[in-house]
Order: C-alpha cells, then structure tokens, then sequence
C-alpha cells in the first residue's frame, strides 16, 4: 500500500477506529455512544464540522432493522408471557427426546424457517429461535452449543430460499432478476445447516443418561401450566399467516410490514385464554432490544460519515486490490468483517463489487455464494445481531460465548462458498439452467 | 496523576430530560434541512415553451408530490414528437441536467419537444440513507451569480411509500427483485393505475406517452464506473436500428458509446415497458458517474461537479472498471454534454431511420465540447 493510497483516507480509518475502541474500551462509554463518538471524529478530521444532517441520515438507514427488531422482540415475550414457549417446548421434550436424530434436524428447519419467510436472521432468532432453545437447553444442550446452533441457524434460514435479501441487493447491482436461486441457494445452506445440527445438537440429545428423569419430569409438569391449545398458539399461527401469506399469496396477501405484523400477532395473545399484560411484556421487550437498538444507530452514523470522507471506498479498492490468486481469501476475509457494520452492507459494498469481478463464473452461483459469505456478518461484533439474539433467547449474558463457538462453522461456511464460486462451471449444469 | 478516569454518567430523571431535549434540537435541525428539500428548483424556460403538470394526463397525481412539470415547445413546422425525460433517478444529475439544458436553451423549428426534467419529484425531496450524498450542487453563471439544483435519491420518497415489502413483485409479469426496488420508478413500468406510488408514477408516464402518441422517448441516466452497462445506449428491439445509427454518427465524432438490445426477460424498465405497451420508440442511456459508485471516496459536491476521484483511479488501474479512466475523471459537464449530443443526434436521425414526417429538428443547444470546454452554467440563464 503506497502512502498516497493511504493518506488521508486510511488515517480518518484509523482514527475512527480508534476513538471507538478507546471510547468502548477504556471509558467504557456503550458502544453505541463510542460509535456515535468515532463518527463524528471522523467527520471532524475529513473537514465536514459536526454534519447533524449525516448523522440523522445515517441512523434512518436501520429504521426498518430497528423497528423489526422492537416489535420482534414484543412478539417474543409475549409467546413467553402467556406460556407458549415452555408449554411447547414440553411438548417437544416428551414427543422427540428418544428420537435425537430426528430431533436435532427438525430443530434446525424449525430455526431456519422464519428465515426464510422474512429474509431475516432476527425474525428466526427470535421467533422459532426462542421456541425450540428451553427444548434443547432442558434437555442436556448446553448454552453455548444451543445459541450457536440457533445463530446459525438462523443465518442459513436468512440464506435459504425463497426469499434471500443478500443475494436480492446483489443481483440488483448487476440487473440479475431474483429467478433460478432456489437450488443453488439450498444447497449453499442446507449441507451446512445439516452439519450444525449434527456437531451442535444431536451429539448431547443422544447423550440420555446425562438427564436428569425426575427433575425433568418435574420442569415439564411445571412448563405445561398453559395447556398447548389452539388458542395458545394463536399468536404463532397469525404471525404464520401474516407473514407465510405475504410471500406466498402476494396478490391476496396486503404487504403490512415486519413490525405491523409482529405487533398484530402479539395482540392475538388476548385471545390465547391466559393472563397476558401487554404493556409489562412490551417495556420488557424494549428494553432487551435498546443497547441493539442504540449500536444500530451508532453503526448507521458511521457508515454515513465513512462513506463521507470517504472511507468506504478506501476499503472497498483495497479488499479489491489483491492479486488474483488472492481473491478468494479477500472475499473470504472482507465480507464477514464488513458485515461488523451490516450483512446486507457488505452484500451491497462489496459482494457486488466481487460478483463484477467474477463475471466470467456462472453469476447465479456466484451471487448465492457472495450472499452465503455476507450473512455471517450478522455473526460479527459489535452488530453480530444473530449472535445478539441467539444469545438472548437461551439467556446468555455474553454473547461472545456464542460467537466464539461459531467460529469453526463460520469458517467452513466460508470456505464452502469459496468452493460454490470456485467450482461454479462443474456445479452450474447441476444448479442453474 | 489520576489515570483511571472512567465515564460513568448515573441516569436520573434529569439527564433523561436533558437528552430528550437534546434529542429534540437534532431532530429540529436535521427536519430543516430534509423540509427545505421539498422545494422543486425553479427552472427557467426558453421562449416558447409552455408548463403543465404529469397529473394533466394522469389526474390522481394532483396535489401530491408524485406530480411533476411538464414542458412542451412546438416548432413551426409540423414533424414527430419526443420525450426527454430527467430525473427518474434524481442522485444521476448528468440526466436531469440535460433535461433542464433543453428547457432553458431549447428553440424547437419542427416537431414537438416534451421535457420532463423531474419526473421522480419526489426522489428530489430527500437524499439516501448511508450513501453522504450531497443535497446540492451549484453552477457559477458568467456574470459571477450562481444556480443551485438539487441531488437527490434514487428512490421515491421513503415516507410516500413505507413500509417497504421485503420483496418487490412487479405486477405485470410476476418478476422478483429486493425490496428497495419497490421505491425505483425503472423497475415500475408500465404502472399500476391504482397501483403503489411508484406503479402510479409509472403508469402516468405510460399514460402521457400513448395519450400524445410519442414516437421517441428518451429515459436520461447515469451509472457507476463499475457497472457493466455505461457509457451505453439500451434500445427496444423496435428502436435498435435508429440507436445503431445514433451510435455509429456518434463514434464518428469521437463520442465511444456502447449500444445494448433491451433484455426480453428483465421487466419493469423504461426501454422495455415504453416500447411493449405504448408505440413509441424507447432510448435509455447512461454515462458514468463516480459519485453514485460503490467505490467512490469522498463524497461531496465537488466530487459531482468534477467527478475526479482516487478510488476509482485506482479502481481502474486495477482493471475494475467498464470505462476509460484517467486523472481528469468524469466531469459532470462532459456527462451532460454526451447526453445532450446524443439526444441530438438521434434527432437528426429520425427522418432518415424512421419517417421523414417525424423529423424533429431543435436549435440553441450547446455543441459538446462547447458545453465541456464552458461548463455547464454557461448555458443557464441569470435567476
């Protein structure tokens, strides 16, 4: 790297870097202030003052994100307040606990499908996520293996078809319509989430005699205080309709947003025939998402302010300044650590610029590999939003104890898109048309 | 010295009202600058053109902000008509610049010129989130007085059309795209007419162009360096023949230009909808633009006026790019001016490839490398 490569848009990166791991590590100021913090020294060095408009401007770039996340998390405890969760969970345990093979892979579809209605590693997370972690947790799965497996979970059901946004803002930079990903982007996930299952969960579902009997018959009497009825799984059902119907039926289906139907959902608890205080579970849920809430924000600021003073692009040309035989390991490298900012960031800032250098591969496969790479940016810290949440549903305090079993997965995911792009000419006859 | 400072605040009543005002004051002053967006710049038309408004051919759009200008000029002798059409996506200024270079200066002696210069208004009312674009640019006149115009998003305005579905289906062929195309008037055509504001949009435009039997439209864009289609015309099959001409005329005078058949299987844009479901004959071309790229550097108003930026020198040096670049970069007078010769050119194209009774002939427009060597506010008229 030559000096007027670097200077000054790699000095402001620095800097910015700086200010944030001095402000969250030695003032030990929440990072979504000592984010807020590094934006505005990076505006401040490039010259732009303190630019308020920027600063807004960037925060609006998670609206959505946020409001999903806040009214997700309502959904979630309110499944939990009126006893929904445990009731199924107990119901699980008792039907599947002698059969952990079929267990342990239905756990996983269970994980991944709201994440693949949505679109989202948050919905999974917090939805079937939160449904299937006292099952696994009761039955011997430690925390760890437990949130692990629902980050990732989660992340291949944000992959996995039908809707993919990753590969969706990919394809969009190049004009390639969203036809054709079914089966590459299945079999980018499914092996993978197949594996997940088999190293996180069916090992200590096989494990019987670590279970404790009596004390387990006794926690499952006490789960089923709410009798697993219909109207018990109210909320689930409209937010399966809600959100199944959108995609499926789009024409009958009005397009109402995450939030509007997470909230609709969680309303259908009135119904569910058990004691629910909607404002408790609300307030609750608030303020579980707001240090989430607060680092989108900060994340938002700073994106706009590096686009600004143009560190942005100074990452982008560097990842892309390798030699050839480099690309991979960049592609490997940069992706996941742009997803620190965003997954669906790194597939805009740089997935597309890889899928233009690519272009003489098979493009359907090399976008659903770019977009495979990019989701485990929802891994990465300090955003990591399904290690976040992973980590909330089985009630870790430290989310790292989540990401750091990741990490192996993490990197065969990796380097099983790698191998997709890599091979896509021998694959293409058998996954795209 | 006391080194083990920590900052650790203890949240009481009062700091929570503290940061509540706080909060306030920021939200105060950024909605001053989002509100002020709102004003569409003031433009000022040659003689003889007379303003209309979109919502004249498609009333739904009356007294919204989807409703936008309209500029028709006709010339003494009668010959086809044309469509120049700014500002579908309003952070791709070389496009709206050409249009509004034909309003101010424009003298149409046969034929008939519509000009829409804004035609996504709303996409002028605010800037995208995380892309720092600038809100403004402005142009020095020669007698030292400036015009200001507006940079705005691709997008139609975020608050006319949330919440966003996660997945855009465009209505006429079942297409899938992300979202955020939901809000993108070229992927929107031919409209719904009670459709999302962007299928109304759409669906005016379709309208305005069967109402007044266009017979060449052009949709004006620009592209980022590292896009495959720049620096391009894209043509309907129906139009392919006179672009091919327009392309080989323009090469002729050093003006390197690609030309790209419309794909059959991508929907929802200008140069395919206008062409399937209206009889006119779509153009859509780009040129390239540093500021709208993924690997642009800083990002400011200069950067859109003089369209010199390292990142994508480098860019280039890598062979990441899919046009010539070198260190004098991308001007936005020199996207103006091939945009503006290109437009001309087909022009003059039209009697001999189409019908000599639709020649359009326009005078008073600057030369390209008049507009190159003089800039662009050379050609502007005084406020």
């Amino acid at each position: 790297m030559t000096w007027e490569w670097f200077w000054p848009e790699g000095f402001y990166a620095l800097a910015m870097i700086a200010c944030f791991a001095f402000g969250a590590f030695a003032l030990k100021l929440p990072i979504a202030v000592a984010m807020s913090a590094s934006a505005v020294v990076g505006a401040l060095l490039a010259g732009f003052g303190i630019p308020v408009r920027h600063l807004v401007e960037g925060m609006f770039g998670y609206l959505d994100t946020i409001l999903i996340i806040a009214c997700a998390m309502i959904f979630m405890k309110t499944v939990q307040d009126i006893g929904l969760t445990e009731a199924v969970a107990s119901w699980g345990i008792r039907k599947f606990r002698r059969q952990p093979l079929l267990l342990s892979i239905g756990v996983m579809f269970l994980i991944m499908l709201p994440g693949m209605l949505t679109g989202s590693s948050t919905a999974a997370c917090l939805t079937t996520g939160a449904l299937v972690a006292p099952i696994l947790l009761k039955l011997g799965v430690p925390k760890a293996q437990t949130g692990s497996a629902i980050a990732l979970g989660a992340i291949y059901g944000m992959i996995a078809p039908p809707v993919d946004i990753p590969v969706m803002i990919i394809g969009g930079g190049i004009d390639m319509p969203y036809v054709g990903f079914a089966l590459p982007l299945l079999f980018a996930t499914v092996p993978l989430a197949l594996l997940v299952a088999l190293i996180f969960i069916y090992p200590w579902l096989r494990r019987r005699g670590a279970v404790d009997e009596a004390g387990l018959e006794a926690e499952l009497a006490r789960m089923e205080r709410a009798p697993l009825t219909f109207r018990l799984f109210l909320p689930f059902a409209a937010l399966i309709v809600l959100m199944g119907g959108e995609q499926l039926f789009p024409e009958l289906f009005p397009s109402l947003g995450m939030p509007l139907q997470f909230l609709i959902a969680s309303a259908c608890a009135i119904f569910s025939g058990q004691k629910w205080n909607p404002l408790d579970s609300a307030v609750r849920a608030m303020n579980d998402a707001l240090p989430v809430l607060g680092i989108l924000m900060g994340v938002g600021m700073f994106v706009q302010v590096m686009t600004l003073n143009g560190v942005r692009g100074f990452v982008s040309v560097s990842a892309l300044d390798i030699p050839p035989w480099l690309l991979y390991v960049s592609i490997g490298v940069s992706i996941p650590l742009f997803g620190a900012i965003s997954s669906f960031g790194a597939a805009s800032v740089l997935g597309v610029p890889f899928i233009l250098a690519l272009l003489d591969r098979d493009q359907i496969l090399v976008g659903t590999a770019l977009a495979l790479i990019a989701g485990l940016g929802d891994l990465m810290p300090p955003t990591a939003l399904a290690g976040i949440f992973a980590a909330q549903v089985v009630e870790e305090k430290n989310y790292f104890r989540i990401l750091v079993k990741c990490v192996v997965p993490a990197i065969v995911t990796v380097l099983w898109g790698v191998a997709i792009i890599a091979w896509s000419g021998k694959l293409a006859p058998f996954l795209t048309r | 010295m006391n080194m083990n400072f920590k900052f650790n605040p203890q949240g009481t009543k009062a700091t929570a009202l503290c940061l509540l005002i706080c909060a306030l004051g920021v939200a105060w002053l950024a909605n001053r600058d989002f509100a002020a967006m709102r004003t569409l710049d003031a433009l000022i038309p040659a003689s003889g053109f007379e303003e209309h408004l979109l919502s004249e051919w498609f009333a739904p759009l009356r007294d919204t902000l989807l409703d936008t200008p309209v500029y028709v000029q006709s010339g003494e002798e009668p010959g086809g008509s044309v469509l120049v059409l700014g500002g579908t996506h309003p952070n791709e200024p070389a496009g709206y610049m050409t249009a509004i270079l034909m309003v101010e200066r424009a003298q149409v002696s046969r034929g008939k010129l519509y000009v829409i210069p804004f035609a996504n208004r709303a996409g002028f009312a605010h800037t995208q989130p995380q892309e720092a674009s600038p809100e403004s640019m402005s142009f020095t006149l020669p007698d030292g007085s400036t015009r200001v115009f507006r940079y705005g998003s691709r997008d139609i305005l975020h608050t006319l059309t949330w919440p966003n579905p996660d997945i855009y289906i465009h209505k006429a062929s079942g297409q899938r795209l992300s979202g955020n195309e939901a809000r993108n008037l070229n992927r929107a055509y031919p409209g719904v007419a009670d459709g999302t504001p962007t299928e109304r949009l759409a669906w005016a435009i379709m309208e305005f162009l069967r109402k007044e039997k266009i017979d060449l439209a052009f949709d004006l864009h620009e592209a980022s360096p590292e896009y495959p289609v720049v620096d391009a015309i894209v043509a309907h099959e129906r139009s392919i023949e006179l672009a091919a001409a327009a392309a080989m005329e323009l090469k002729g005078r050093g003006i390197e230009i690609r030309l790209e058949p419309s794909p059959k299987n991508f929907r929802g844009l200008s140069h395919r909808e206008w062409g399937d479901a209206s009889d006119t004959l779509p153009i859509l071309m780009e040129v390239a633009n540093p500021s709208q790229g993924r690997l642009r550097g800083r990002t400011d108003e200069t950067l859109v006026l003089e369209g010199r930026d390292k990142a994508y020198m480098k860019a280039a040096a890598l062979g990441r790019l899919f046009v010539p670049w070198d260190e004098s970069g991308k001007p936005l007078a020199m996207r103006t001016a091939r945009h503006l010769t290109a437009v001309v050119t087909f022009l003059s194209m039209m009697e001999f490839f189409v019908d000599e009774s639709k020649a359009i002939e326009i005078d008073g427009l600057p030369e390209y490398q008049q507009l190159v060597d003089d800039g662009i506010g050379k050609w502007l008229h005084q406020n």
